[in-house]
């Protein structure tokens, strides 16, 4: 998961947040200071059909 | 000759929230707790150093604004979080340290502090945590 700033108390509004150790993200996420950002999820690979029956 | 700091302008960050333009006073204590060790034969009580609880007091103006004072600090009752204060806003350094409290707990957040004519102004006591001091 990964957080953009959302307020200038907090940093360069947009830019990536990393939280530092001890950061309470929740908190920051509550009160309007980050967004979150859902990483985009890798593509799926095309479906191929495959015979899987083997034949005995 | 004196060479105490006076902070007129101190940068003071609470959950990496920047709140120098809100705060008025701030109090940041060490604290390693005395252990008795005294025994039989002593003339006199003697200690060891036991587990740290240092405490940082802020006084606050009260701001229900957006990424203000309350909006900062609503979330943090009952949690952890982290804190950091230094003498001025400029680059770190041996002359001007930025001390840390990493995993201070916030007990208690007054809501309203009002009197007529006056600003709302809070006390907020962040205890706990890892003290630590950069110079860089």
């Amino acid at each position: 998961m990964t957080y953009t700033i959302a307020s200038s108390k907090l940093g360069v509004i947009g830019e990536p947040f990393i939280p530092a150790d001890g950061i309470n993200v929740a908190a920051l996420l509550e009160g309007g200071f980050i967004v979150e950002q859902s990483t985009p999820k890798p593509k799926k690979p095309a479906k191929t059909s495959t015979d899987t029956n083997e034949e005995i | 000759m004196a060479t105490s700091t006076y902070l007129s302008n101190p940068l003071v960050t609470v959950n990496a929230v920047d709140l120098t333009d809100q705060c008025s006073s701030a109090n940041l204590t060490r604290v390693i707790e005395a252990l008795e060790s005294t025994s039989f034969g002593l003339t006199a009580r003697v200690y060891v150093g036991g587990l740290e609880n240092s405490t940082l007091t802020l006084t606050m103006y009260n701001s229900f604004a957006a990424s203000e004072t309350y909006a900062t600090l609503k979330a943090l009752v009952g949690t952890t979080t982290t804190v950091t204060i230094k003498p001025t806003s400029a680059a770190t350094s041996a002359t001007n340290p930025i001390s840390s409290l990493v995993g201070c707990y916030l007990e208690t957040l007054p809501i309203v502090n009002a009197a007529l004519g006056a600003l709302d102004t809070i006390d907020i006591v962040l205890t706990g945590g890892v003290y630590s001091v950069a110079i860089a």
